[in-house]
């Protein structure tokens, strides 16, 4: 068990420690809270800069990990986070950069519909996403397989989100033909 | 014609090689390279001085390179059968003649100012220097100059006035890499 336990906290280490951001980073749009860090060395001190993207540095300043909030505006932002190592002796290292894709996920607004509407296609940008929700088959909303109601429909891309509120109303009652 | 020429040949040469400085050598410790922050020792023994045209040593000049910092002289340069005074360590000085010393030794003659000393070594002296801190990869040189009469002014009669500077180390200030990891994003 000893050893079991061992190598689940080796492999873990080594899994924490060799983790690689791929550069461009992607974000959501007004992500907070996320989490940037180099190898620590302890003498050292870290100087980040947060650079475009209505990125706001909140914690973490002078040490090997911070956290952002990001903004809304979605696009690419090039050297947004930028850290500087010094040494125990104030020397600088050379500037570590990282450009930072924001992504504003936002998906077409459909319906209302009512039961028994034909399948519509829904509709994220950026392209390539995938829908998911109540009645979604194949990025397609299907009235006709719901009930009357309020659904939330969503649009996942890259580990961000966004939903659509789609309707279903009832149809209209058409009653037996009448002869005056 | 020949025979000309290899006399002049021969009378430039002995002007070329007249120093007066010989059996120079030294020791540092420890050995280089050297990074901001540490101290070292030099000794240097100039094994003998021999004047010509009676010019007499003056002093003993250290040139240091812009990383070297807390110059401290641990030991002076002996006077031996010369003239009477003392080495007196000065970090400037400059000569009647104009002629600006230091930082380093030079003997002052309380028999006949201006003078030097008589002595003719050998002559040991020994100094701590210390890297100092910096970010830049400055000069760590270390070389040391002796001066006679024919430098200082103190005596028309030139003779060792090409005595070259004594190299002791060359180098510069050995920074430690800092090497930074990729960012990473949880």
């Amino acid at each position: 068990m000893k050893k079991f336990i061992t190598i689940l906290f080796v492999c873990f280490g080594l899994a924490s420690y060799g983790q690689t951001t791929i550069n461009p980073d992607t974000v959501c749009a007004n992500a907070v809270g996320e989490q940037y860090f180099v190898t620590n060395t302890p003498t050292s001190t870290y100087n980040w800069t947060i650079t475009g993207g209505s990125g706001v540095l909140q914690t973490g300043q002078g040490t090997n990990s911070i956290t952002v909030d990001w903004g809304g505006v979605s696009g690419l932002y090039p050297n947004a986070v930028e850290v500087i190592e010094s040494n125990a002796s104030g020397c600088p290292g050379a500037p570590i950069l990282l450009d930072v894709f924001v992504l504003n996920l936002t998906g077409n607004a459909i319906g209302p519909f009512c039961a028994g509407d034909p399948t519509t296609a829904l509709v994220g940008n950026p392209a390539g996403g995938t829908w998911s929700g109540t009645g979604v088959v194949a990025n397609a909303f299907q009235p006709s397989t719901v009930g009357v109601g309020n659904y939330v429909l969503t649009y996942s891309m890259g580990g961000c989100n966004t939903t659509i509120n789609v309707t279903v109303n009832n149809g209209p009652v058409t009653g037996p033909i009448q002869h005056f | 014609m020949k025979r000309i020429l290899f006399i002049l040949f021969l009378l430039v040469g002995f002007t070329a090689s007249s120093q007066c400085v010989l059996n120079e050598s030294h020791v540092i410790s420890p050995a280089g390279p050297y990074s901001p922050g540490q101290t070292v020792t030099v000794w240097y023994t100039l094994g003998t001085f021999t004047g010509i045209n009676i010019n007499w040593i003056h002093a003993f000049q250290i040139n240091l390179g812009v990383g070297w910092t807390n110059l401290t002289p641990t030991g002076a340069p002996s006077n031996v059968g010369g003239s009477v005074g003392n080495w007196l360590w000065d970090l400037q000085h400059t000569y009647p003649s104009g002629f600006n010393f230091g930082p380093g030794w030079r003997f002052v003659n309380t028999g006949n100012a201006g003078w030097g000393t008589s002595a003719t070594g050998p002559f040991i002296i020994s100094f701590q220097i210390t890297v100092a801190q910096t970010c830049t990869a400055d000069d760590l040189s270390i070389s040391i100059e002796i001066f006679d009469d024919c430098t200082t002014g103190g005596w028309s009669n030139g003779g060792c006035c090409v005595d070259p500077a004594y190299n002791i180390y060359n180098g510069t200030v050995q920074l430690p890499l800092i090497i930074t990891s990729n960012i990473n994003h949880f």
